[in-house]
């Protein structure tokens, strides 16, 4: 069975700084996959280059067999690939309704949006109390929800989110953790980026370790368990050290 | 070190003053000696232009911000010492109403154009102590609308600069080598200003506003100094370009002046010394190119209308040509260095230092 | 009526400077661009209103639909050529480039027309005035204060109920993302343009309205107010720029009655040095609204 996205080679700069270097990955359908590593290692780089905001250096990235590398931004989410952004992104004048029929641009049609809407209440019930106020005056963790249910909207087939436990409370945490479990027990394809590795180990099946631009190791969560000391300083839970990267 | 080590060592850290400097002397000796007046009068014209597009890019090259209010300094300076150097019989002729105490005002050009630069420079530091302040949109905004006030000030003004009319008679002084001298000092005090610690924190200011603050620059200050150092050269630039000109009025110091400026400040590059020198030779070149071809298709009546503003119009089109192509400018931010083309620095300088 | 008279007066001239601002935020909104060729936009909706007068011998209608396409397609021309090229370069070379399309396009005019003003003819109603209650008022400020009703009515309406409205008001908070929702970036900036050319189209039948003529620096003056009117109600929503309009225009008469006559020629120094004044206390302007500083990348 063909992944249902590859990255190959796939090297990216800012200017002069070169931000990922050859790195090679894969999700498959159905497959929760978490990319991790500490600040600086590459992995929002890669969902930039994955999305078209950011143009590759070289390298190339297939989903469902298709080129998508240096595809624009708004392309993406037409092919199926939804992103949960880093920081959210909620849009701070629009209110929820708003944000989520954004969400459903592309593929916007009434009933369904209807039924969709629907699902999301149940989903997030936090989102139907809050639905005529403006984004912004969302909590952090309602936040969080809706960027995840604005991406939802537009029923991809690949789901990935961008530090979704960034800035939030532990016990919000384990409430985004517990609802990115059970978007993946529905079935959901799911490309999980995260600092927070202890806790991303424990709800997917594969996973890439990200250091200075390359992968360092990958392999099922398992795996990565046992050949990488999580808890080190090299990065973890709670209390994760800065690290040294070697050049 | 040896003495002569030394200066062997100075001299490649600093080639970049003798790469611009040396061919403008030359140029200038050789068109001095053997050009036609025409030519003499260009190249005057462009030392006069050099220093005022370098003064333009010791504030905002260094400082990112888009100075509108610049030819309105120049004007300043050229009004100013018109003013003081002009022959009281000349000017209660010329300038009917204008204050006794100011005509009877007549002293020699060359402190009238130094007095014409502190005049700029005073005036920059009123204005831009709150200018300085505003940020972003804002501050380009009002900056722009200042440069609006001045002109509204000099075309009403009539009992100083004869109103929206001619002042004429100014003294000629300004001569190709008189022209050279100022632009030799201008290449000189831009470069000094660029890579001195006001430049540098000016450039970091630029690059990353918050950065810089965080390192402890205090950005409305440096911002504040360099306002007011870039006035100061304007200013003394309008002066020398009053005593070539000798007779202008307020439409000299207003928008299209201050375009053909920006061009040639951006076609070469905001960012260094090296990138104002070419794009001022290269606007200045094309520029004069252009008027012949006007003045040639204007003569022959070729076209049923008059090709008046082809000039302006192609200049446009070559300015977002350049800012599509290089946003930088031709030479990029970079200062040109001896060895030519060899040294590049690993990390380049901003490139849309615009 | 005194005072009616000078209420009329305040709020006509308040709209056209709101519809003025408008169309020039709705573009910073989007592409954090402070439009330099905003006026010309209007100067060439001038010159649409005198070619289809002079040589089509339009109809009046035919006449106001010619002027605001003309400033439509100016608008809209330039995205396309100018702005589009360099969008994603540094925010002065987006500044420079607006300058050098108001210099190309004032020039081009000046070649194909002529430097002279042109005689624009107007509609007799133009010109006419009426008495209300006692104040005699030209019917144009009643025509501007209605016009500038309707389009706000309409361009909220856009704004708040159609998808594109939500879509631009989304790519003016944040644009990256607006885009990832597969908001195409084009199509936002593009009909922010295309609405900003409409709102200069408008404005100019107005401006030329009063002096019946333009010429190729006609669009200097609206410039320099929408630029004053915005910065002062606020750059960052729609809501500044309106707000910002009428407190402009109120500043503008309320100058104009009580300077002296000597100082009336530099009344907009004036104006300028309070507006300067009064950002130092507020930066923002009156309506802080919630555009973002992201520039488009």
């Amino acid at each position: 069975m063909t992944p249902m996205l590859t990255v190959e080679n796939l090297s990216a700069s800012y200017g002069v700084v070169r931000a990922l270097n050859d790195i090679s990955l894969e999700v498959n359908e159905g497959e929760m996959v978490a990319l991790l590593g500490v600040n600086g290692a590459g992995k929002s780089t890669t969902l930039k280059s994955i999305t078209g905001v950011l143009r590759p250096v070289k390298g190339s990235i297939k989903f469902l067999g298709q080129e998508i590398a240096n595809g624009k931004p708004e392309a993406t989410v037409k092919r199926g690939l939804s992103l949960v952004p880093e920081g959210r992104e909620i849009f701070g004048t629009l209110t929820v309704e708003e944000n989520l029929r954004l969400g459903a641009f592309v593929s916007y049609q009434r009933d369904r949006y209807k039924a969709d809407l629907k699902e999301m209440f149940e989903l997030f019930p936090i989102l139907e109390e809050r639905f005529t106020q403006p984004g912004g005056l969302l909590s952090g963790g309602e936040q969080q929800m809706l960027a995840i249910a604005r991406a939802l909207m537009a029923h991809p087939k690949l789901l990935m989110l961008d530090e979704p436990s960034l800035g939030l409370s532990p016990a919000m945490t384990d409430q985004i953790f517990e609802l990115i479990k059970g978007l993946r027990d529905r079935g959901s394809t799911i490309l999980l980026v995260e600092q927070n590795a202890e806790r991303a180990l424990g709800i997917v099946d594969r996973a890439y370790l990200l250091a200075s631009g390359e992968v360092q190791y990958s392999g099922t969560a398992e795996e990565i368990r046992r050949q990488v000391d999580i808890a080190s300083v090299y990065f973890g839970g709670d209390d994760a050290a800065p690290c040294e990267v070697t050049q | 070190m040896s003495l002569l080590s030394r200066f062997l060592t100075w001299s490649r850290q600093h080639s970049t003053l003798a790469l611009l400097m040396i061919p403008l002397v030359l140029a200038g000796l050789a068109i001095n000696a053997f050009g036609s007046s025409l030519l003499l009068n260009i190249y005057t014209y462009f030392c006069v232009s050099l220093i005022m597009v370098l003064s333009l890019q010791m504030f905002m090259g260094n400082s990112g911000i888009l100075n509108w209010v610049h030819i309105g300094f120049v004007g300043v300076g050229a009004y100013a010492s018109a003013i003081l150097s002009t022959a009281p019989m000349v000017k209660s002729m010329g300038v009917p109403n204008m204050f006794p105490a100011l005509v009877a005002l007549n002293m020699p050009v060359i402190p009238a154009i130094m007095i014409g630069g502190l005049i700029a420079a005073v005036l920059a530091a009123i204005i831009g102590y709150p200018l300085m302040r505003l940020s972003d949109f804002v501050g380009v905004i009002t900056l722009f609308a200042t440069l609006i006030v001045f002109h509204v000030i000099m075309t009403q003004w009539d009992n100083v600069t004869n109103g929206p009319r001619t002042f004429f008679g100014v003294p000629e002084f300004t001569t190709l080598t008189v022209a050279l001298i100022g632009a030799l000092i201008a290449i000189m005090v831009a470069y000094w200003f660029r890579e001195s610690g006001l430049g540098l924190r000016l450039r970091a200011s630029r690059d990353d506003r918050y950065a810089a603050m965080s390192v402890g620059i205090d950005v409305v200050r440096v911002r504040y100094y360099g306002f007011i150092t870039s006035a100061l050269i304007a200013g003394m630039a309008g002066g020398v370009w009053a005593h070539f000109i000798t007779s202008f009025s307020p439409k000299a110091f207003y928008m299209s002046e201050m375009f053909i400026l920006l061009a040639m400040l951006v076609i070469g590059g905001s960012g260094s010394i090296s990138g104002a020198f070419m794009g001022t030779t290269f606007v200045t070149i094309a520029r004069e190119a252009l008027r012949q071809v006007e003045g040639t298709v204007n003569n022959a009546h070729v076209l049923p209308f008059d090709v008046f503003g082809l000039t302006e119009a192609v200049m446009a089109v070559l300015m977002i040509t350049i800012l599509i192509w290089r946003p930088g400018g031709v030479v990029g931010g970079q200062e040109i260095t001896w060895p030519l083309f060899k040294r590049k620095s690993p990390i380049k300088e901003v490139e849309d230092g615009v | 009526m005194m005072n009616l008279e000078f209420m009329i007066n305040t709020i006509s001239l308040g709209s056209l400077y709101a519809l003025l601002s408008l169309g020039l935020v709705l573009v910073f909104g989007i592409l954090k661009l402070v439009n330099f060729a905003y006026g010309e936009y209007l100067m060439i909706g001038g010159y649409g209103l005198y070619f289809s007068a002079t040589v089509l011998h339009a109809p009046w209608w035919a006449m106001v639909v010619f002027g605001i396409l003309a400033a439509i397609l100016t608008s809209y021309l330039s995205e396309l050529a100018a702005f589009r090229p360099v969008r994603n370069k540094s925010a002065n070379a987006l500044l420079v480039t607006s300058f050098a399309v108001s210099i190309f396009l004032q020039n081009a005019v000046l070649i194909l027309v002529s430097p002279r003003a042109r005689a624009v003819p107007l509609p007799p109603i133009f010109s006419q005035t009426v008495n209300i209650y006692g104040a005699v008022t030209p019917v144009r400020n009643l025509l501007i204060i209605g016009t500038t009703i309707s389009v706000l009515i309409l361009l909220s309406l856009l704004m708040k109920k159609t998808v594109l409205g939500l879509a631009m008001r989304a790519a003016s908070d944040k644009f990256t993302t607006t885009r990832l929702m597969g908001v195409p970036a084009n199509l936002v900036i593009s009909a922010a343009f295309v609405i900003s050319g409409l709102l200069a189209g408008i404005s100019s039948i107005f401006w030329i309205g009063r002096s019946a003529s333009v010429d190729p620096v006609t669009g200097a003056a609206p410039l320099l107010i929408a630029f004053i009117a915005t910065v002062v109600g606020g750059m960052h929503s729609p809501a500044g720029a309106v707000v910002g309009g009428f407190v402009y225009g109120l500043l503008f008469n309320v100058l104009s009655i009580t300077l002296p006559a000597s100082m009336i020629s530099y009344r907009d120094a004036f104006m300028f040095v309070i507006v300067v004044l009064f950002l130092l206390i507020r930066p923002e302007g009156i309506i802080k609204g919630g555009y973002t500083e992201e520039r488009v990348g």
